[in-house]
């Protein structure tokens, strides 16, 4: 049988007992195949263009869920984190000439610091302070670039990147494969130490302090890693565009991620992930549905904002762990989740009915 | 038997039937992508203007490609570009892929044409430009000619050259003032909305106004865009004794400034960019008190070709407003018509040197493109022209003999009676 024939059954295993037992799991599954298999079937530039733009959204969904979600650290300014990388991006591709590989990641690190920079003053505020603070940032940075156009562009931003990769197909792979990484890597930080600790925070800060832990750090630490994840989202963005300029930081994007993460389900990282997939798509679908109608952006909000309001009205949590609660069963005993047709837990036998 | 042939008449009938719906020998049309804000004014200009152009084509019996008479057929492409720039990239990247189109023309904020333009670069589509008047959108062709030789700006002039006929129509208001009123030095309000696009302006007129246009700044004054009072500015200006305010404006403030100084009869002249009064309802808009407001403008119901003016009535007549320049779409695809049928091709590569050598009279000027692209500005050229209100009516001021040029139907530039009064009696 040999070493690949070990991977293989254990592979095969793998799938059986732990991803094929639960619907939600095998939705993961046949998402992550779909999107890696969708290129065979189509290479129509549109079509990637969309779904490429998708996954940066996604990216971007996904951080703001790690630091508002999970750490309840409201920010309404989250386009900042999105926008600094984006101009620390192209900076150092136009200025430096640094390739994609180097420049977006060190356009990620812009977004650490500015994570740092904005997280420091901020920590003493909580809720709808917070909220409005982190509001302003990104008003007052676009001050800034307006102030100082021979370094950022003024209005017209700093155009002219070098291209992601060679080919629309690759750039869909590397952004969707990013997307698919990077979310399951925040999806992993959750589910860590830290993630728990974020989590307390959001749920009851006095008593994680009491707990002797020191929130001030982890607050911080969220600010940053969502600065960074934000960041790599940006830099995609301006690399892909070829643009980084003063939309990158306009508040309509930061109140768009908002409404991405509310709808899919917050404080879960694939909820605002599968916000993105089914909401950015659907106002393209709009698009060549209602082609010609005369005041198409205004129909196309107003669709958009009825069902946004008609899911959160039926489907307070969001959507896809309203769904989840409607095929997935818990445990009551060994918390483990459970397809909702068993009557017995698939690891404990306890009754679930 | 019987129940087979029922059937078989049945599908004979049907084929026929088919068969005469099937166009006979039907055409591909010549497609263009007409890109724009559509729910906007701006996005609203491009459509019509376009729509116009495409329905005189099309009676006319269409374009003659290599012989064959083809229909145009417009794409109407919402580009929602004030409110999402990636809104505006699917879009143009949709009209590209999808619908396969020819052509491309409109495109409106600077920072989205930019992408819009790569996207068309991408795929050697011929862009021509009609609403964004940056500069570094021509200075591409020149930096990177073999990448972005299929752009072209027709509308407006770029917008060094709308900064000059700025300075100009405030020159020309300024020497009819001393001339009229005897006044030695004039004294200039700067008023521009806070607005990035306004910065260059406001900073050039501080230079230029006192360093080589012999006059006094007396101040600057930078209203938010969308102000809804101004009577503080006003006053201020008034007791800076200015006798011109040189306005810089785009958007909504433009309105109220213009009303509140005619009703405050503010003993000075409006004169500069001012597109709130290019619109036709600018004067129901201010209630008549917008009156001698003066500005920059693209098209009025003026000669400036034998074009315009039968351009100008049927636009009128059709969308019930005045043409903005948006409306220059109209142009384009005359201008594209023409190099199309010179190249017997709808081919990019082969169009784009009979469009780099287009010498062609459209609405609103002699239209030559120069290296960069750009249409030309100067007399003989595009001018852009100086429009005032004159007692409900908007009418062209300038050019009134400027370099030898005067477009029949152009009136003198009138100064608001108070203001006269005003400074008659203050000698």
């Amino acid at each position: 049988m040999g070493l690949p024939g070990v991977y293989f059954r254990r592979t095969v295993k793998v799938l059986r007992t732990e991803v094929l037992v639960l619907p939600s799991r095998v939705a993961v599954l046949v998402f992550i195949v779909a999107l890696m298999a969708l290129p065979i079937f189509t290479q129509d530039y549109y079509f990637l263009r969309v779904l490429i733009l998708t996954s940066i959204f996604a990216i971007f969904a996904a951080s703001w869920d790690l630091l508002s979600g999970f750490t309840g650290q409201m920010n309404f300014g989250h386009a900042l984190f999105f926008g600094v990388a984006a101009y620390v991006t192209a900076l150092l591709n136009l200025k430096l000439g640094l390739p994609p590989y180097f420049s977006i990641p060190l356009g990620a690190v812009g977004g650490v610091l500015t994570g740092l920079i904005v997280g420091i003053p901020c920590l003493r505020l909580k809720g709808s302070y917070l909220a409005l603070t982190t509001l302003a940032f990104p008003i007052i940075l676009t001050g800034v670039v307006f102030a100082i156009p021979d370094i950022t562009g003024g209005e017209l931003g700093l155009a002219g990147l070098s291209r992601l990769t060679g080919s629309r197909v690759m750039d869909y792979y590397l952004t969707s494969g990013l997307m698919l990484i990077l979310g399951f890597t925040m999806w992993k930080i959750t589910d860590s130490k830290t993630g728990i600790i974020l989590h307390a925070i959001r749920e009851d800060e006095l008593a994680v302090r009491t707990a002797g832990v020191n929130t001030t750090r982890y607050k911080l630490l969220a600010f940053c890693m969502s600065g960074f994840f934000a960041g790599v989202a940006g830099g995609l963005y301006a690399h892909f565009m070829r643009l980084a300029g003063p939309s990158g930081l306009e508040v309509g994007l930061s109140f768009q991620v908002i409404i991405w993460a509310v709808f899919g389900g917050m404080v879960t990282i694939y909820g605002p992930i599968a916000g993105v997939f089914i909401l950015y798509p659907l106002m393209e679908i709009l698009r060549v549905v209602l082609d010609n109608f005369p005041s198409l952006p205004e129909i196309r909000m107003f669709i958009f904002a009825g069902l946004v309001l008609l899911t959160l009205l039926f489907m307070p949590e969001g959507l896809i762990p309203w769904v989840r609660d409607k095929i997935e069963t818990e445990c009551p005993r060994c918390k483990v989740r459970n397809v909702f047709s068993r009557h017995r837990c698939r690891v404990c036998d306890a009754d679930l009915d | 038997m019987q129940f087979l042939g029922r059937v078989g008449t049945v599908l004979l009938g049907l084929s026929l039937v088919m068969a005469m719906c099937l166009p006979v020998g039907a055409v591909e049309p010549v497609k263009i992508g007409v890109l724009g804000p559509m729910s906007f004014t701006q996005g609203e200009g491009h459509w019509n203007g376009a729509t116009m152009a495409a329905d005189e084509i099309n009676k006319a019996g269409g374009v003659k490609v290599a012989g064959v008479m083809r229909p145009i057929k417009l794409i109407k492409v919402d580009t929602n570009e004030f409110l999402s720039i990636p809104d505006a990239t699917n879009a143009v990247e949709m009209a590209i892929s999808r619908y396969n189109v020819d052509f491309l023309v409109g495109g409106f904020r600077t920072e989205a044409v930019q992408v819009m333009q790569d996207i068309a670069m991408d795929a050697k589509k011929i862009f021509i430009g009609c609403g964004a008047a940056h500069p570094e959108l021509c200075t591409r062709v020149t930096k990177d000619y073999d990448r972005y030789k299929y752009w072209f700006r027709l509308t407006p002039i770029n917008s060094k050259f709308l900064g000059k006929v700025d300075f100009i129509l405030l020159g020309t208001a300024a020497a009819i003032m001393k001339k009229t009123l005897g006044i030695k030095k004039i004294k200039v309000a700067v008023v521009a909305e806070k607005a990035a696009w306004a910065d260059p302006i406001v900073h050039i007129s501080q230079k230029v106004l006192p360093a080589k246009m012999g006059m006094e700044v007396v101040g600057v004054w930078r209203p938010s865009p969308v102000a809804k009072d101004c009577t503080a500015e006003l006053a201020a200006i008034q007791r800076s004794g200015a006798h011109i305010v040189f306005t810089t404006f785009s958007s909504s403030v433009g309105l109220t400034f213009a009303k509140q100084m005619g009703e405050l009869k503010v003993p000075a002249v409006a004169v500069g960019i001012n597109v709130e009064s290019q619109k036709s309802g600018f004067w129901e808009a201010t209630g008549g008190k917008g009156n001698y407001v003066e500005t920059i403008n693209t098209y009025a119901r003026v000669a400036i070709t034998p074009k315009t003016i039968p351009f100008y009535d049927k636009y009128v007549k059709l969308y019930n407003q005045a043409p903005n320049y948006t409306a220059g779409t109209y142009d384009a695809l005359y201008i594209l018509k023409e190099a199309v049928e010179k190249a017997g091709s709808v081919n990019s590569d082969k169009v784009l040197p009979f469009l780099e050598k287009t010498d062609y009279i459209d609405t609103a000027g002699r239209v030559v493109f120069d290296k960069s692209h750009d249409v030309t500005w100067g007399p003989g050229y595009v001018t852009a022209i100086g429009t005032q209100w004159q007692d409900g009516e908007i009418k062209c001021v300038w050019p009134y003999h400027w370099q030898k040029v005067f477009y029949e139907g152009t009136v003198p530039f009138k100064l608001p009676p108070w203001v006269v009064d005003y400074w008659k009696n203050k000698k």
